[in-house]
């Protein structure tokens, strides 16, 4: 009997081997040659000159591609944008985030409903979100010209995605649409956590509801705070669907990956998007690192 | 706890804001797909059409003229065709990503076969990678291929892009699953391949639906990939085809939002439907 089973336990043992391989090959298989490959082909066209298209010596040029766009006012002010959308959006997320689970965290008649129409925005394609909200920005319909009209905040109609700061402060509003079912949801798991007795136990204390969040909920909502950082972060920083669809290409609200595509696609100057695209890629990856390193921290 | 009139009262008004702010963009595109061209026209724009009508989802259906519309041209038969490509590219690449991710998460979370930390490891760190810096060499690979502009093309993409995240949610899930079942019918003599298919394909029938859902959700709503790698409605998805219909000076709004009503109902009844396997995945993953 026992001889038996060690018999088979060798020959289970290489069909595990066999088998486990097998099962991660296609895996691999679709990783490597699609992401793998392609990006290292990537990263090689942005250390390639640009060729005879654009009057050069083909050849690889180091990292000249990567010092051009680190100097060209149009990816400067894209870079700026860019900047401007995340820390928009991430400072609308959190505190939205922090408001919308502190209000659906307790039990009420109804809550279902409204978690459920809560993700609503985030399952939706984000150029669906831009179509949505198109109206309420657009200057000779909109709504938001039509409100402030008739209210006398302004005396006509204002082109809203046509100026700096209000057209990108719009889009990030439409960005944080999408993004904010997820993040709410991050901090409704923070507050899940804290054990209830932390609560009566102030509430002994005499602490006012205000008192409460600012002194208990908040400090033990750190983990989730890191989270929503980085998620919301990772998110914006590489916003690309909403300017589309609302703005196009144009200057003032081109973020980063914009200008990549508008340089790649448009101009056909591979060369100087892929290395704008791998710089944006270089700050995706420490983000990305600092999210692993909070999830862990939280489930610690 | 007991709670004070004022702090109810704050809490019902943040309520209504809530579903207010989850939902009015959603019925302002349902009121407008209803309207008239005029009536989103007039000043003050009328927010709730005084005469409902149809009018927009003919025109993307059947067809229309710049003229017309305003700016706005539909061909006749194009949505409904780019609803369809979106349909079978969502579906098949979600069924493809499944099939190769579970198997994947089950060698990876049960059978310790050698380097397999390393094989988890390299999945997981792909993750890390966006997917802007791939498309320039994708569009490389796949133009030599000749899978561009093709059905077939976008979901290896696809079944790509996803692999990683669902391998690793699936190989979480693997991982809190009793051992026993599959132990027992080892016993009983089936082949471990048996014993996956039989047991734990069946034990991760919950996670595979949660993870199904989002990633369906995530390929529907996929724009930079196909607007690079498409150019034909032979396999344009239908966040694509809307774009297209933002017209440069003006934009027939009716036409436009009766698009995006049409595109968000797919998402939006498997969203409501799923929605509590969704949040808990969504809750438990990040």
């Amino acid at each position: 009997m026992r001889l038996r089973r060690n018999r088979e336990g060798d020959r289970s043992a290489r069909e595990t081997q066999i088998l486990g391989w097998l099962f991660v090959a296609p895996a691999i298989v679709a990783v490597g040659t699609l992401i793998l490959y392609p990006l290292v082909t990537g990263f090689k066209e942005s250390i390639r000159s640009g060729g005879i298209l654009f009057g050069e010596k083909p050849g690889y040029v180091g990292l000249r591609n990567y010092r051009d766009v680190l100097h060209d006012p149009t990816s400067q002010s894209a870079m700026r944008h860019t900047v401007e959308y995340v820390v928009l959006a991430v400072s609308l997320e959190i505190a939205l985030g922090i408001a919308v689970a502190v209000t659906l965290h307790r039990v009420f008649r109804g809550r279902g409903f409204v978690l459920a129409v809560l993700i609503l925005p985030w399952a939706l394609p984000s150029v669906v979100s831009g179509v949505l909200w198109r109206r309420v920005f657009d200057p000779d319909t909109g709504l938001l010209n039509s409100v402030l009209l008739q209210l006398h905040v302004i005396s006509q109609p204002h082109i809203w995605l046509a100026g700096g700061h209000s057209a990108i402060l719009f889009i990030t509003i439409v960005h944080v649409w999408g993004v904010l079912p997820l993040i709410s949801l991050i901090f409704l798991a923070g507050l899940q956590s804290i054990p209830d007795e932390v609560y009566s136990a102030s509430a002994v204390d005499g602490a006012t509801p205000w008192k409460q969040f600012r002194h208990v909920t908040l400090p033990l909502l750190r983990p989730s705070i890191a989270i929503a950082l980085t998620v919301g972060t990772l998110l914006a920083i590489s916003i690309f669907d909403e300017i589309y669809v609302l703005n196009g290409t144009a200057l003032n609200t081109r973020s980063i990956l914009i200008q990549v595509y508008n340089t790649t696609f448009t101009e056909a100057d591979f060369a100087h998007g892929t290395a704008l695209a791998f710089l944006l890629a270089a700050v995706t990856a420490v983000f990305g690192a600092l999210y692993a390193l909070a999830l862990r921290r939280s489930t610690v | 706890m007991i709670t004070s009139p004022a702090t109810r009262l704050v809490k019902a008004i943040a309520i209504v804001l809530i579903v207010f702010w989850s939902v009015g963009p959603i019925v302002l595109g349902i009121t407008t797909s209803l309207s008239t061209q005029r009536e989103v026209n007039a000043v003050p724009t009328h927010w709730v059409p005084s005469h409902p009508t149809a009018a927009a989802y003919q025109a993307l259906l059947n067809g229309s003229t710049g003229q017309s519309t305003g700016g706005t041209v539909t061909q006749g038969g194009d949505f409904v065709h780019a609803m369809t490509n979106s349909a079978m590219i969502a579906l098949g690449g979600a069924a493809l990503t499944l099939i190769v991710a579970t198997m994947a998460a089950y060698a990876l979370g049960r059978l310790r076969f050698r380097l397999s930390g390393a094989v988890l490891a390299l999945l997981v760190g792909t993750l890390i990678i966006p997917i802007f810096v791939i498309v320039i060499g994708l569009f490389q690979i796949m133009a030599n291929a000749q899978l561009i502009d093709t059905k077939r093309g976008l979901i290896l993409v696809f079944v790509a892009t996803q692999s990683p995240l669902a391998t690793w949610l699936l190989y979480t899930q693997v991982r809190e699953l009793p051992h026993e079942p599959e132990e027992a019918a080892l016993i009983d003599g089936c082949r471990r391949w048996q014993a996956f298919v039989r047991v734990v394909v069946p034990q991760m029938s919950s996670g595979i639906a949660a993870v199904a859902a989002i990633i369906v959700l995530s390929i529907w709503g996929e724009f930079l990939i196909p607007l690079l790698l498409t150019s034909t409605m032979n396999a344009k998805p239908v966040t694509v085809l809307i774009t297209e219909y933002v017209g440069k000076y003006t934009t027939n709004y009716p036409i436009l939002a009766a698009a995006g009503v049409m595109a968000l109902i797919p998402p939006a009844i498997l969203a409501l439907v799923l929605n509590k396997r969704i949040t808990g995945m969504l809750a438990g993953s990040s």
